[in-house]
């Protein structure tokens, strides 16, 4: 009994050394290249720039889409043709969707009938980010609040802490619903929140955003907010602009001109 | 007196025999990869001047995906957009970077694999070799 016992243990500690001997081949530490690459360089300064959007609905005309329309193709943004399955980046909404809680009162007809083009604000204080579970969502060194699809989990935090709707589900597969396909930007996948992304890829080409492109009668200006000479800075101090929301202290990074 | 040697002798085969099967163990571990690569064929990969690209044939097969990890989030959350090669190269950071130098093989990444049996997602939003127009 005693003698069966001990050669078991015996064994068995002979079984043990082995399969550690055998894991330490199967993963072998420090066999390669270290995968940390040094020398990174052109690193941007956080804070430098603030980049920012003035919106002249005085010029913005009521039957064009053509923001909306370069956008969502240079995106990949998908159109299913229902709402419950909506996905979008830049859109136009009316005046007491976007503005609900203006105080202007008793704006003239002109005013409160003209559609307004919406999108993400890129607030100074976003409140999407501190809803992320996954730092999916972020403030970049820009202003710019980015998103890394690669993290998005699809808890849809960053949606309800949103007050401006700018941020979209997918609900589908985002390449059902895309007509035709842009090749200068991927797609997303099903179960992540998408939004605009102030076309941060063309910004680095040295490209202005695609819907401020896109604008035949140039209502939308883009530039740094944190550039006293910039024009977007001229037109801020030179006009009477406005923000969405700006009670809930935001800092949203749009504005528009009424 | 005679049991007793019979006990030690019965000690010294047990202990050699533990010897011999971990020298075994850790021999057999550390061949592993080359034994099998000796049965199974490798997968044809088209003719590409490696000597172009970042890193080794045989640093880039093992870490390519952690290289493409730190690319990401360097350049998404840094901002940092510019990789320097060894040799002072300057290439973006970018997996297009790696999409557009191989373009001369529309089954670069699924050659590999589909033979290692690896199913990443990157082809779930990004354009993929194969779909590429």
């Amino acid at each position: 009994m005693n003698e069966d016992r001990r050669s078991f243990i015996k064994k068995a500690g002979i079984g043990i050394l082995a399969g550690i001997g055998s894991a330490a081949g199967l993963f072998p530490a420090l066999s390669l290249e270290k995968t940390v690459l040094p020398a990174w360089d052109e690193k941007p300064e956080p804070g430098k720039h603030r980049w920012g959007m003035l919106i002249d609905t005085r010029k913005c005309s009521g039957n064009c889409s053509e923001c909306v329309a370069a956008c969502h193709f240079t995106h990949n943004v998908p159109d299913f043709g229902n709402r419950k399955d909506e996905v979008k980046w830049i859109w136009k909404s009316s005046y007491e969707n976007v503005f609900p809680t203006a105080s202007q009162q008793f704006q003239s007809p002109g005013v409160t009938e003209r559609p307004y083009v919406a999108l993400c604000n890129h607030c100074a204080e976003p409140p999407c980010t501190k809803a992320c579970p996954t730092e999916a969502t972020f403030r970049r060194w820009d202003g710019i609040v980015s998103m890394d699809y690669h993290r998005c989990i699809g808890c849809r935090f960053c949606m309800a802490a949103c007050p401006y709707g700018s941020r979209s589900f997918n609900w589908r597969d985002p390449r059902e619903g895309i007509k035709l396909a842009s090749t200068e930007y991927p797609t997303r996948m099903q179960g992540v929140v998408e939004k605009c992304n102030f076309c941060s890829e063309r910004l680095v080409k040295g490209l202005d955003p695609a819907c401020v492109e896109a604008c035949p009668e140039q209502a939308l200006v883009f530039g740094d907010l944190n550039d006293p000479g910039s024009e977007i800075r001229k037109l801020l101090e030179s006009t009477e602009t406005m923000q969405r929301k700006p009670e809930l202290g935001t800092k949203p990074s749009v504005f528009y001109i009424i | 007196m005679k049991r007793r040697r019979a006990t030690l002798t019965k000690k010294l085969i047990m202990t050699a025999a533990a010897v011999l099967i971990l020298v075994l163990a850790g021999v057999y571990a550390f061949r592993h990869e080359e034994s099998q690569a000796e049965k199974i064929a490798a997968p044809a990969a088209a003719a590409v001047d490696s000597s172009a690209c970042i890193g080794s044939k045989e640093y880039m097969r093992a870490n390519h995906m952690r290289v493409l990890n730190e690319w990401r989030h360097s350049s998404v959350r840094d901002g940092n957009r510019v990789h320097v090669a060894p040799d002072g190269r300057k290439i973006e950071k970018s997996l297009n970077t790696c999409l557009n130098c191989h373009s001369g093989n529309r089954m670069f990444c699924f050659n590999c694999h589909m033979y290692a049996n690896v199913k990443p997602n990157c082809w779930n939003c990004h354009i993929s070799p194969m779909e590429a127009p």
